[in-house]
């Protein structure tokens, strides 16, 4: 079930072999490119692959990964499918890339507190991960330090307040909201300029959650790790627990049996479509249409029974393990949840109907929180929110893994990016997921759910599509324990679509937004 | 699209209430005597997310669906911490999240009370002993009740609910 094909191959040598010879690039264990590159090179591969129209998906910073470097950084850019990582030395300052690749802005402020990066000519300069009880030069990822409590900065940080890019002038004011909101839901910051009702600008302030996932992950035997993976983000848990595992068992050689690999699909989706509901009902509690958002929590909570019942986690935790799974599911569970889904899809659809045909709800969705297509490519914005504004990206399709391959989802790309777009491809995946399980429900072979075998040393990056889009792993085991686990969900790249979203709407719209657009704190913060 | 007089026409959109579970409905009747008894009826809760992995949220949001419908017991979430009787508290608290955490804590009025839900909330958890978190809520706030779990699930929830209501009694 390799994810490599020779189109990304032919296609990358293509790019690359004008700056670099051919034989430096070289293809790692999950089908992603490395290729080792000098200033020069770097700077001469980031203009052309700007023009190419990569998206930068990911970068990070790592210690003795390659021999001539002390520090390295590595940028990861795509497209559609095709994952090519340029390594540099970070050991000097490196040439921002914010202005050409506008995502490497938090990328870049991410490595600056991590590790101590220094980026020349980066336009925002501001800490990211570490607010002001953290002290001043404090780069816990570096591997100098160990893993203790520190001592927090005296004093309320009322003295270094956060220089928040806010609009003056006649008329304006400052509406600031969070870190603690009104409703039951995670914390963060967001400081509107408001003219009127009208929202003028909008900056968001995150990481009040920043619990040290990549350090603490370090260290640990990778089998104990995957529990770190599913505390990403607890509606992620097995998004993120599989893009670990594959990375390990990638980089071990393991091949998942195909029955786990059946089994982690029909999780996977499980959890889409727990995810996709969860959506819908607060879209529709936020247009203050408790009868729809109703229907939809009653068949979320069923959905969690569900996975009660699959796994004996209402979240599927605890399930997913390098080499397949942890346990085998009974074909009585599995019959169980077939005629479930099959009364379940009746029933959505009703309630489908009865929002869809709601004007009031309708007119609310409607032209409400346009994210324009134009940028989804600089920010990396993938997943549902993505293909609301005519993407059709879609990690299952684009890089299939596991059983995706031959049961690759339709894709159903909308383009009016508007909040009514966000629901209905919602919609239409909710569907699509209880389509693809019911089809390959049938058809799980039989056989072992595990392979076991000694963890080997090495590095990979893998991708898969969570329900909030392309979350990416890289994980390095070095001396059989995790050395480097760089874990980046969409919602770390999706939560900058929300300050152009809002732009030019009402202040009393932005829940709706927010909620359409569905971001994880915990899975950005980390 | 409908218009109004063919809805008042149509058959009602209703349904019956989804199963009920027995278990739920004995711990909901002895929390909503408990409220009657010690808070005059109802109890206010304010959540706060100090730094959990989101988990706990969505199984406290999940009590508001119609198979728990918590409000029925007396309870109710509350925007603020100044209405609020308990505060409950998920996750470890993060070095980012503590100065909010003690404001909140300090907006609520007396009488008030602090329950912490999820293994992290509870300890630490996971991250106990690293450089991003504080520790339990109890680092920071006088915790009255933990409910551990990863999460606990809706009934456990409740069922720790029930259990601080019969120690607030005796406070």
């Amino acid at each position: 079930m390799a994810p490599i094909t020779s189109d990304h191959e032919h296609q990358l040598r293509g790019i690359t072999g004008a700056v670099v010879p051919p034989d430096r690039l070289v293809c790692g264990p999950a089908g992603e490119f490395y290729l080792v590159v000098s200033r020069e090179e770097f700077e001469k591969l980031a203009g052309i692959l700007a023009v190419r129209e990569y998206a930068l998906i990911s970068m990070f910073c790592a210690e003795d990964l390659v021999p001539t470097h002390t520090t390295s950084l590595l940028y990861v850019f795509e497209k559609r499918g095709g994952v090519l990582v340029l390594v540099t030395d970070a050991d000097t300052p490196v040439p921002s890339l914010a202005l050409r690749f506008p995502s490497a802005s938090w990328f870049e402020r991410e490595c600056r507190d991590g590790f101590g990066n220094v980026f020349t000519g980066a336009p925002d300069t501001r800490r990211l991960l570490f607010h002001e009880a953290y002290p001043d030069g404090f780069h816990p990822l570096k591997k100098s330090f160990r893993n203790a409590p520190i001592v927090p900065k005296p004093g309320d940080g009322s003295g270094d307040e956060y220089p928040f890019r806010t609009v003056l002038g006649e008329g304006v004011y400052q509406v600031p909201v969070g870190p603690v909101h009104a409703g039951i839901i995670e914390p963060g910051h967001f400081r509107f300029s408001v003219i009127g009702e009208t929202i003028f600008n909008l900056e968001i302030r995150m990481f009040y959650k920043h619990r040290g996932i990549e350090k603490l992950a370090e260290g640990k035997d990778p089998k104990d790790c995957v529990r770190v993976a599913e505390a990403v983000s607890g509606d992620e848990s097995v998004a993120n627990a599989a893009v670990f595992c594959m990375g390990v068992e990638r980089i071990t050689g393991i091949a998942v049996p195909d029955r786990a690999w059946y089994i982690r699909t029909i999780l996977m989706e499980m959890e889409r479509i727990c995810s996709h509901l969860g959506d819908q009902a607060g879209m529709l509690t936020d247009v203050a249409f408790p009868l729809g958002a109703s229907q939809f929590s009653v068949l979320r909570e069923e959905v969690f029974r569900q996975n009660a019942s699959l796994s004996g986690s209402r979240f599927l935790r605890g399930m997913i393990v390098p080499g397949g799974l942890a346990r085998d599911i009974s074909p009585e569970t599995l019959a169980s949840l077939e005629t479930f889904l099959t009364e379940f899809r009746k029933r959505y659809r009703i309630g489908l109907r009865i929002v869809l045909s709601t004007a009031s709800v309708v007119d609310r969705f409607t032209g409400t929180g346009v994210l324009k297509q134009s940028l989804l490519l600089p920010l990396n914005i993938t997943g549902p929110v993505a293909r609301a504004s005519g993407s059709r990206a879609d990690v299952r399709t684009d890089r299939p893994y596991g059983v995706y391959a031959g049961h690759a989802p339709s894709v159903h790309p909308l383009s009016d990016g508007d909040v009514l777009s966000r629901f209905t491809v919602r919609a239409a995946e909710i569907m699509d997921s209880i389509d693809l399980i019911l089809r390959i429900i049938h058809t799980v072979p039989a056989g072992e759910v595990r392979t076991e075998k000694p963890v080997r040393d090495g590095y990979a990056l893998t991708l898969v599509e969570a329900p909030r889009g392309q979350n990416l792993a890289f994980v390095r085991i070095r001396n059989g324990v995790v050395d480097r686990y760089k874990v980046r969900t969409a919602s770390f790249c999706n939560w900058q679509a929300i300050e152009h979203a809002v732009l030019g709407n009402i202040i009393a719209d932005f829940p709706l937004i927010n909620k359409s657009l569905n971001l994880s704190y915990a899975g950005t913060d980390l | 699209m409908v218009n109004a007089f063919s809805c008042m026409l149509k058959k009602k959109v209703t349904e019956d209430v989804p199963a009920t579970d027995p278990e739920i409905e004995a711990i909901g009747s002895e929390l909503k005597s408990e409220a009657d008894a010690v808070f005059s009826g109802s109890i206010a809760i304010r959540e706060l997310d100090s730094g959990s992995d989101n988990a706990t949220e969505i199984e406290i949001n999940n009590l508001n669906n119609a198979f728990y419908d918590i409000e029925r017991f007396g309870i109710s979430f509350v925007a603020s911490p100044r209405h609020a009787d308990v505060l409950i508290v998920t996750g470890a608290v993060t070095l980012n999240m503590a100065g909010a955490v003690k404001e909140t804590y300090d907006a609520m009025p007396s009488p008030k009370f602090v329950v912490a839900v999820g293994d992290d909330a509870c300890d630490g958890g996971i991250y106990r002993g690293t450089y991003a978190v504080l520790g339990g809520a109890d680092a920071v706030l006088p915790v009255d009740m933990k409910i551990p779990g990863n999460p606990p699930s809706p009934k456990q929830i409740l069922a720790g609910l029930l259990a601080l209501m019969r120690k607030a009694r005796d406070r």
